[in-house]
């Protein structure tokens, strides 16, 4: 034969396997035409009907065989195999259709969960950053030494010189959010933005989709020049390319637009709505204490884009170096900023967030593994079964790799058609899980059920098909061929029973490391939900607005007591007031203050939490006022300056003496000359959480809005008697009738707001909880199955005890003892591995150990109950055997 | 799916089925095996089934064509064509069954 032949019938062959039904009908037809034929020509030579008949199927040979041969060398005869063990193992489904209903439940619970963890993971943690050659973009942030500098923000002159001095990085950029109000449009409206520096779009290696990126000389004092994004081009531009170079309005100044950005594009990447980029220009007012020349004032993010052979640790150790030479160049204002860190950008975008992923991703493959246990013992139990029918099989010539491969085949076949359901429930829950994450995990938002999700569900279901059907299938193989076949002969294949036993066994074990984790972060979810924050959070509504700089430097002050006034007069308010940082929105602020009581080094001074607030903001909050006086509108510029902390400051810096009449010099300029001016604390409030998930009451040190009337902007915070979002309308019109130009944003309940703070350790608890319970209930079905299947093989040997005078009570006893080992070996190992593994969600627990001996009795009592209750029927039923029937039976 | 013993065989009922589409033009499956059956006289036994893995093979690479018609006695069958490639194969294969034929021939007469 040659090459062209050859390759005919290798083509030939595999269109075939596409084309199955058709050939198989067309080969049908023709074998049947050919008997019809030779019958015909047979009854011509004067035969009758059945002799023409029965000559024509002489003549031919055996149709069966000539159709099989056909058909196998139609196609291809590996794949045909399969596709025959395929069909038989789709028949056999349909001949115990509960056996394949249980299997494909279990494994679609076990996949379908897997698969939707999967794609979070892949969206947030798997995917790579948007940008070119996003594995050496890295994050830098400021650190202190031997200190508890922990929000790594950098401030301009360190940047400058940071990017002056390094030679690890081909860009280094530092950005920080901005929020402006677009004017001159028919709607004032609010954009959240990005200012950084000059080279970002070559740092990321994205090019505009319409003009030019920013030039360097765009850092420089009074340019004002914008990038906007896609999406505000086309919803206030209508996508018209003529508005490059037009002027552009924001919070009462002109930018020229520049550029648009891609339609794709996103930076930083968990802020998705970001609408424009602007250089920091614009953080220079050109005077001496301006933020570009401040090197006190830390608000600033950096990233950087290494050179080619730079590793992240080479970066890491200059960067260190630099940090440490300017805090010996800088000591007033460097001390505490003496060291620096280099991280991958993504590691730095994730932080925690990517240890909950991973506990969440190893509880998820936990649970398929005990879903998998599951199953092996049923395919373990049905092997059994079909001792018999393998045997027969074996006798009539079938090689072992033959019946491996058949048993496979059908293992496998159930794992892809619980592949394909769990694929069908992932792709109903993912939207679910979503939902309970939120925005509190970047990126997450992307997931879905997309192609290489899929692609691993598919490889989770071939894998656990093999796992589950490995151990049957060579369990079954090395069967006793005699003693099979014979009548009533019913060996134990090799160890079968002891292999039940074991897998049910991990199966306790893994079940309660992972209730133990979920009963973790239960306790944790409730101490948090339950904790004071050290104010009330009912019935009140939040909102912000910006007051622009370029109209309201001299104003502030007092158009925020008229402000409040008539909100204060809105009917259903109770009480107003204004937080420039509020708790539960992730804003917050340190701030270094002198304190005459211990004189140190300007570098060295102390430094706490922050916040500048309106009179009343206490009183509508309801921080208990402990000591002391509110602040109020008589405390302006010209009145003494005043400050307020909480108890936890007074306890930690006065050691518990009365603070009030104290003076502190906080660091904060009220734009008077001289610098930040001394203040005289006039009360104490009661400690609050600044955010949901904060473990610690801080110190805080509160100054009031009236007295740092350069410092922009307050949120306003609302107790009202009603539905707090119901007074929205109101309070918009307020806004909007004292500024048109001025559009409210960030409208929220406190308790919503609060209830986003807690988005990820919600997720993290329910997602353990779910996984938990069905690992449970997977493990209960696992144990009764087990014990259901042994009892009835023990039929026999309990109708003999029986017989022989054992009370009904000593079986009942003997099968749950015997279930009590399984469970309690489980058990045993389960806590040790829990408390091996404790340390791991120490990250994500709040108000308790990870070795909380509670919780762990409490998940040992669930299981052990669920095990009895799991063993309990089937020990009944031991118990209930009728010796004469079992002793006839066989 | 090795070629096994039967090789000669099937080797030569492939000429068989080639030389008969050759000789009568398109015919059905029974059809060649009635004439194979004729022509060799009783001398072959063959079951006809044989022939139906033939004509896949001698489908698969290209020598014979396959459609689908209707029998002198109106009933649908399937009628096989040789292609070109096909003449040409007859010609291939004759004269390399002549030359094994003949090398037989001549090994029974030397004797």
């Amino acid at each position: 034969m040659d090459e062209v032949s050859r390759l005919r019938t290798m083509f030939s062959r595999i269109g075939a396997m596409f084309r199955r039904k058709k050939l198989d009908r067309e080969l049908e037809d023709e074998l049947r035409a050919h008997l019809e034929m030779a019958a015909e020509e047979n009854r011509r030579r004067g035969m009758n009907t059945e002799e023409a008949r029965r000559k024509a199927m002489r003549d031919f040979g055996g149709v069966t065989q000539v159709r099989e041969t056909v058909r196998m060398r139609e196609g291809v005869p590996f794949v045909e195999n399969l596709r025959r063990d395929g069909l038989y193992a789709l028949r056999q489904m349909r001949k115990s259709p509960g056996f394949a209903a249980v299997v494909i439940i279990t494994l679609a619970l076990g996949i379908g969960a897997n698969t939707t963890v999967f794609s979070i993971v892949d969206a947030v943690m798997l995917r790579p950053l948007p940008y070119a050659q996003p594995q050496r973009l890295v994050d830098v942030e400021s650190r202190e030494v031997n200190g508890t500098y922990v929000s790594g923000a950098v401030c301009y002159p360190d940047f400058f010189d940071w990017r002056a001095q390094n030679h690890s990085f081909e860009h280094l950029v530092s950005y920080h959010d901005q929020s402006l109000t677009l004017t001159g449009v028919e709607r004032a409206v609010h954009l959240d933005g990005e200012v950084v520096s000059w080279d970002l779009l070559p740092l990321l290696g994205v090019q505009p989709e319409l003009g030019r990126g920013f030039g360097p000389e765009e850092e420089k004092l009074g340019t004002r020049v914008v990038l906007i994004s896609h999406a505000l081009w086309a919803s206030q531009f209508g996508s018209d390319p003529s508005v490059m170079g037009r002027t552009m309005h924001l919070s009462g100044e002109a930018y020229t637009v520049i550029g648009v950005t891609p339609a794709s594009f996103r930076f930083p990447v968990d802020a998705p709505k970001n609408d424009f980029w602007t250089t920091l220009a614009v953080d220079n007012d050109g005077t001496p204490r301006t933020a570009t020349a401040n090197r006190g004032n830390h608000s600033l993010a950096v990233i950087g884009r290494l050179k080619p052979g730079v590793t992240v640790a080479q970066a890491d150790a200059e960067m260190k170096a630099i940090a440490a030479r300017l805090a010996k160049q800088y000591p007033d204002t460097n001390t505490r900023h003496d060291s620096a860190g280099v991280e991958s950008e993504i590691r730095a975008l994730l932080g925690d967030t990517r240890t909950l992923l991973l506990v969440v991703l190893g509880a998820v493959v936990l649970v398929l593994l005990i879903a998998c246990g599951n199953v092996a013992n049923l395919l373990l139990a049905r092997a059994r079964e079909r001792e018999r029918e393998m045997a027969m099989r074996s006798a009539l010539g079938a090689n072992r790799g033959r019946i491996v491969r058949q048993l496979l085949v059908e293992s496998v076949t159930l794992g892809v058609m619980g592949g394909l359901a769990g694929c069908g429930l992932a792709f109903l829950t993912t939207p679910a899980v979503l939902r309970l994450i939120g925005e509190s995990v970047p990126r997450a938002a992307d997931a879905g059920v997309n192609l290489p999700v899929l692609a691993f569900a598919l490889l989770v279901s071939l894998v656990s098909g093999v796992l589950f059907g490995l151990v049957p299938a060579v369990a079954s193989a090395r069967a006793d061929l005699l003693s099979a076949l014979k009548e009533g002969g019913r060996a134990e294949t090799a160890g079968g029973h002891r292999l039940g036993s074991a897998v049910i066994v991990g199966q306790v074990a893994l079940g309660i490391v992972l209730t133990a984790g979920a009963g973790l972060l239960m306790t944790s979810f409730l101490k948090l939900t339950h904790s004071n924050e050290g104010f009330n959070p009912d019935h009140v509504l939040t909102f912000t607005f910006e007051t622009p700089d370029s109209r309201y430097t001299k104003t502030r002050a007092e158009f925020y007591r008229q402000y409040f006034e008539k909100l204060r007069a809105l009917p259903g308010v109770q009480s107003a007031g204004g937080s420039m940082l509020l708790p539960m929105t992730d804003n917050s602020g340190h701030l270094s203050f002198e304190n005459p009581e211990h004189p140190v080094s300007k570098g060295e001074q102390e430094s706490a939490r922050v916040d500048v607030v309106s009179p009343e903001y206490f009183h509508t909050m309801q921080i208990s006022l402990v000591a002391g006086r509110d602040f109020s509108d008589g405390d302006d510029m010209q009145s003494p300056q005043v400050m307020i902390v909480n108890q936890a400051f007074a306890e930690k810096y006065f050691h518990g003496e009365n603070p009030l009449g104290r003076k502190l010099k906080p660091g904060a300029g009220n734009g008077t000359p001289g610098g930040p001016p001394w203040r005289e604390i006039v009360g104490v409030v009661g400690n609050i959480h600044s955010s949901a998930t904060q473990r610690e009451m801080d110190p805080m040190q509160y100054l009031p809005a009236s007295q740092l009337s350069t410092w922009c902007c307050m949120y306003s915070v609302v107790r009202t008697e009603m539905d707090p979002m119901s007074l929205e309308p109101e309070a918009r019109s307020i806004v909007t009738s004292m500024d048109r130009d001025i559009p409210v944003t960030d409208v929220h309940a406190m308790q919503d707001l609060i209830g986003m703070q807690l988005a990820q350790p919600r997720f993290a608890m329910v997602l353990l909880g779910a996984f938990a319970g069905l690992a449970l209930v997977l493990t209960v079905v696992g144990l009764y199955g087990v014990m259901a299947y042994s009892v009835a093989r023990r039929t026999r040997e309990i109708g003999v005890r029986l017989a022989l005078g054992a009370q009904r009570g000593t079986v009942l006893q003997m099968v749950l003892r015997d279930a009590a080992v399984l469970v309690g070996v489980g058990m045993a190992i389960g806590i040790t591995a829990t408390l091996a593994s404790a340390s791991v969600l120490q990250s994500m627990l709040y108000g308790t150990g990870s070795r909380n001996p509670l919780v762990l009795a409490g998940v040992c009592g669930v299981v052990a109950l669920a095990g009895m209750v799991a063993a309990y029927l089937p020990a009944l039923r031991a118990a209930g055997i009728d010796p004469i029937r079992a002793l006839r039976a066989e | 799916m090795g070629e096994d013993k039967r090789d000669v065989l099937q080797g030569t009922l492939d000429l068989m089925v080639l030389k008969t589409l050759e000789t009568m033009g398109p015919q059905h499956g029974y059809g060649i095996a009635r004439r194979i059956e004729q022509i060799s006289e009783q001398a072959l036994r063959l079951n006809q089934g044989t022939i139906y893995p033939a004509l896949l093979r001698l489908r698969q690479r290209g020598w014979i064509r396959a459609d689908w018609g209707t029998s002198e006695n109106g009933r649908r069958a399937r009628y096989y064509t040789l292609t070109k490639t096909g003449k040409a194969q007859i010609e291939k294969e004759t004269e390399s069954w002549e030359r094994v034929a003949a090398t037989m021939a001549r090994f029974l007469t030397v004797q």
